[in-house]
């Protein structure tokens, strides 16, 4: 009853009746929303097409001055088709003679547009003054009409239809925004579930069930514990009053045994005997008395890490969809250095910075403490993220964004250790899961809402956003435990991976292969890829920032979706060198869609594949290396094997936005996109063509 | 009402006020930059007109820095928009030739406008003043050359004017749907959590009676029901070996 499925399932009930509440109220704001707009830019349309329509008729009256014949002009048709190729707003134009005959017409006609040109009220237009325009409802149009009189002569009427819909199409794009955030809000309740109520809850009633299993196996030692003021708490604490009262009856039997026993004499002795025996078997199987202080670790503690890990990820995922096009505003023109490399030199350097330094900074957080480093990096990448968002050019954006690397590196590091300190080998999966989890929530939420608001407040407001929500980790950093523990028997080899090490490693056969030809492509893909090319590719062919973020959405729902499915059939069939194969074909083929169509839905698919690719392997690959590089981990150890393995594979996140800037200049964009996938889609095959042989079918059992 | 319950209902309000907030701010920024590019695209509908003359002219060879006719063109241009405050044609240095402000001839435009003209990759390019929006269009001759931008500013009050009605409507829109979320999502959530309350209220009742020597409470269905029936067991347990101990002691006199 106690298992973390009872809370999940009330979580979700909760989460589908906040959902279908969120949805109701988008639902009301969207219908009054297009209301608004529809009173308002209607009207505003109108006097646009007034505007075009006197534009039009300025060019009939040149043609006609010059004695051209009113219903012989040549070429109108094609000026309406340019009119509506600069005003997709409008659906029809046409010219009547003064009796409201069509002379000439383009655009889709509304029904009863014949009857409304014959209208009294209509052909009295063309008698009056130029700068006078009519509006009316036509069908499924708006009818602007302007006279065409030349000094007086009426010659006739210009109509311009402006399709009714065309608030539609302007609130659809809204909806693709609405329907990001309610993806977005999902993620929050589930977030702020476990948050606001679900830490506190799982905590409480873990502690119980604790207590319970306690109880049952004899224990009754009394803990000195706050209890929360809720229901849980309550309960806990009657608990506690009951353990209370039986230890002090024990203590008095206990003390009431000892004096008889100490003033007894012979046979007084012996009568005591029974009594003296049944203490000694109620000593054997039951304990009371105090518990040891710390024998007792609070589950909240590492839940605890959550949120602030949760709203430091956030600040950076926020700026992944526009950061380049903001670096692009900035370019500062370097010698020697192509505009495209530029471009993606800030991820690169961040990339880097993050894969050096994570190994070092990891033994440096356990030195000065974790709830300190993780302090210490969130206020840098505050001072990074307001210095970004405040750069004057390209220079100085380097260094506000190295520090926020440095920053992130601190916090991740700090956070992981945080974790590996406050678990022990029976709960560490599940203490990454919860880390892990609050990336992935960052993740999904961040590249989304960034872009939208990238798009509506600006590039460097947005950066200002992310500032306020690292400002918001310090506080909830600050609220962590200042008292460092660490459970007992917990490994926490934290160094950096020795030279030495690196260098027998990359020469190892079976080692590159899994590192080589598996994980640094699929690093060099998801950076290059998503972080690089996505964001500056949809900008390119004229969309909005808020797009790529949707699109870099759909990459980490594909993650949050499919890496647990995957993971659990990859561990139970055994064959994970299979998954790490799919999965990088996958990824290979993603951008060779591209060379099917430039098509937005054809990019949509090379985000889903590439996601699909990657959660398939992702999982896969890391365990691969416990799997097959058995003897590597014999010679050198599991930390320095692992060691090296990350920092490839983090070096490899670096090289991604190189490799996708240096095909840019090659090829362009497309080609870029077709070039890294062709890449990773060679080292897919090779990779599958050297885990054939059967040393890799039979690998040795995996350490846990 | 229970500690837990208020923090599901907390919960619930804040992630609505996060929707609908952002709906709020996605359709106020959507209606702000949809009625600015209609009136942009409105105001360089003029533009467009005063290109074509200038284009006209130098196809016949006229001097870009000599068109005569350029003022009044301007002049009478700027009298078909109400919204367009003044028409400026300037060159590469920023150097105003021809304005409908007879007294801007021969200064220099902001920086401003000269940088977005050269940022922009179409001929078009915009930028914004303190209290005025610049439309403008890079004028080329027939090899494709610009020869000078056209700039036409306007008044930002008539966007602004409009995107505050519009705000005020959405904001009051989003208000009111908070209120009716803020006031259906409790009870929605009161119905779903009803079961785990009631589990709760179930465990919370059998831990009153811990020590007293009824009989164990009838099971409620409650998912804590085995919990409860194996702390009671415990207990019973312990305070039998104790009640054994004290038998044993008062036995011993």
């Amino acid at each position: 009853m106690l298992e973390k499925n009872y809370l999940w399932r009330i979580y979700w009930r909760l989460a589908g009746v906040i959902m279908v509440c969120v949805v109701l109220a988008l639902a009301v704001v969207s219908y009054f929303s297009h209301r608004i707009f529809d009173q308002e830019l209607v009207p505003e349309t109108e006097q646009k097409a007034a505007t075009v329509g006197a534009s039009v008729r300025a060019l009939v009256l040149k043609a006609t001055s010059y004695g051209i014949e009113f219903s012989q002009l040549y070429g109108v048709e094609q000026t309406f088709a340019e009119v509506f190729e600069e005003n997709p707003e409008f659906a029809y134009m046409a010219i009547t003679n003064t009796d409201g005959n069509v002379l000439f017409a383009r655009g889709t006609e509304p029904i009863g547009a014949r009857a409304h040109f014959r209208n009294p009220v209509v052909l009295q237009i063309a008698h009056e003054p130029g700068e006078v325009s009519r509006a009316a409802r036509v069908g499924q149009q708006y009818i602007v009409s302007v006279p065409i009189n030349d000094n007086g002569k009426p010659l006739g009427v210009l109509h311009v239809g402006i399709d009714a819909a065309f608030v539609d199409h302007v609130l659809l794009e809204v909806l693709l925004d609405v329907l990001v955030v309610l993806v977005v809000s999902l993620f929050f309740t589930l977030e702020l579930l476990n948050f606001m109520a679900g830490a506190r809850l799982a905590s409480g009633l873990g502690e119980f069930a604790r207590q319970v299993d306690r109880m049952r196996s004899g224990d009754f030692t009394t803990t000195a514990r706050i209890r929360a003021n809720d229901e849980i708490g309550r309960l806990l604490r009657r608990i506690d009053s009951a353990i209370d009262h039986l230890n002090v009856r024990y203590e008095f039997l206990v003390g009431e045994l000892q004096e008889k026993m100490r003033k007894a004499t012979g046979a007084q002795r012996e009568a005591l005997k029974p009594a003296q025996q049944a203490f000694e078997a109620l000593a054997k199987r039951f304990r009371f008395g105090s518990a040891p202080e710390g024998s007792d670790l609070d589950e909240m503690n590492l839940n605890r890490i959550r949120a602030p890990l949760f709203a430091f990820i956030l600040a950076e995922e926020l700026t992944r969809s526009y950061l380049p096009s903001y670096v692009n505003q900035l370019l500062v023109a370097i010698p020697g250095i192509s505009p495209q490399v530029v471009i993606g030199l800030p991820i690169m350097l961040f990339m880097l910075i993050v894969a050096l330094g994570q190994p070092y900074l990891g033994s440096w957080s356990e030195r000065v403490g974790r709830r300190r480093a993780m302090l210490v990096g969130a206020i840098m990448a505050t001072v990074g993220f307001t210095g970004t968002a405040l750069a004057y050019n390209l220079y100085d954006l380097i260094l506000w964004r190295s520090l926020c690397a440095l920053g992130y590196a601190m916090v991740f590091v700090a956070a992981q250790g945080y974790v590996l300190d406050r678990t022990g080998h029976q709960n560490r999966a599940q203490g990454f899961a919860l880390f892990i989890g609050a990336i992935m929530v960052a993740t999904v939420c961040g590249p989304s809402i960034g872009g939208i608001l990238a798009d509506n407040i600006g590039y460097r407001a947005s950066f200002g956003v992310s500032a306020l929500m690292a400002l918001v980790s310090i506080f909830a950093i600050n609220r962590l435990p200042t008292v460092e523990v660490v459970v007992p028997g917990t490994q926490r080899a934290q160094r950096g991976p020795r030279m030495r090490e690196i260098m027998a490693l990359v020469v190892n056969k079976r080692f590159m292969t899994l590192t080589g030809l598996a994980a640094v492509p699929a690093k060099v893909i998801l950076t290059g890829v998503c972080f690089y090319l996505v964001p500056l590719y949809i900008v390119s062919i004229g969309n909005t920032s808020a797009m790529a973020g949707r699109m870099l959405m759909v990459y980490a729902v594909m993650m949050v979706v499919i890496v647990p499915l995957s993971a659990s059939l990859s561990d139970a069939t055994m064959r994970r060198d299979r998954y790490v194969s799919v999965g990088l074909i996958i990824s290979g083929l993603s951008g060779l869609l591209l060379l099917l169509s430039e098509s937005f839905l054809v990019l949509f698919g090379v985000v889903f594949l590439l996601g699909l690719g990657q959660a398939l392997s992702i999982a896969a690959q890391s365990a691969l290396v416990a799997e097959h590089c058995q003897e590597e981990i014999r010679i050198f150890g599991s930390d320095a094997v692992y060691g090296v393995y990350r920092l490839l594979e983090r070096l490899g996140n670096a090289l991604g936005p190189l490799i996708a800037s240096v095909f840019v200049i090659f090829w362009g964009y497309q080609g870029a996109f077709v070039a890294i996938s062709g890449l990773v889609l060679f080292c897919g095959i090779a990779f599958t063509i050297a885990t054939h042989g059967s040393e890799w079918q039979h690998p040795a059992p995996a350490q846990p | 009402m229970g500690t837990i319950r208020v923090r599901f209902i907390i919960v619930a309000l804040v992630v609505s006020f996060f929707a609908v907030g952002m709906a709020a701010f996605l359709n106020y920024f959507k209606y702000k930059s949809t009625i600015s590019g209609i009136v942009k695209s409105r105001v360089l509908v003029i533009g467009r007109n005063i290109e074509n003359s200038v284009q006209a002219s130098l196809s016949v060879g006229m001097q870009f820095m000599e068109l005569g006719t350029m003022n009044a063109l301007l002049a009478r241009e700027k009298a078909s928009d109400r919204l367009i405050r003044n028409i400026e044609v300037f060159d590469h240095t920023g150097q105003v030739i021809y304005s409908t402000d007879r007294q801007r001839v021969g200064e220099k435009v902001p920086p401003s406008w000269t940088e977005a003209a050269a940022r922009s990759k179409s001929t078009e390019w915009s930028t914004e003043g303190p209290d005025e929006y610049v439309a403008g269009i890079s004028l080329k001759n027939n090899f494709d050359l610009t020869v000078g931008y056209l700039a036409l500013r306007y008044s930002a009050e008539e966007v602004e004017r409009a995107a505050k009605l519009a705000g005020r409507d959405i904001l009051l829109a989003s208000i009111f749907s908070f209120i009716g979320i803020a006031l259906i999502a409790p009870l929605a959530l009161i119905v779903v959590i009803r079961r785990f309350e009631r589990d709760l209220r179930a465990l919370e009742a059998a831990a009153t009676h811990l020590e007293d020597k009824s009989d164990a409470p009838l099971p409620t269905g409650s998912a804590f029901d085995a919990a409860i029936g194996n702390l009671r067991t415990s207990l019973r347990e312990a305070n039998a070996a104790l009640d054994d101990l004290r038998g044993k002691l008062d036995a011993a006199g």
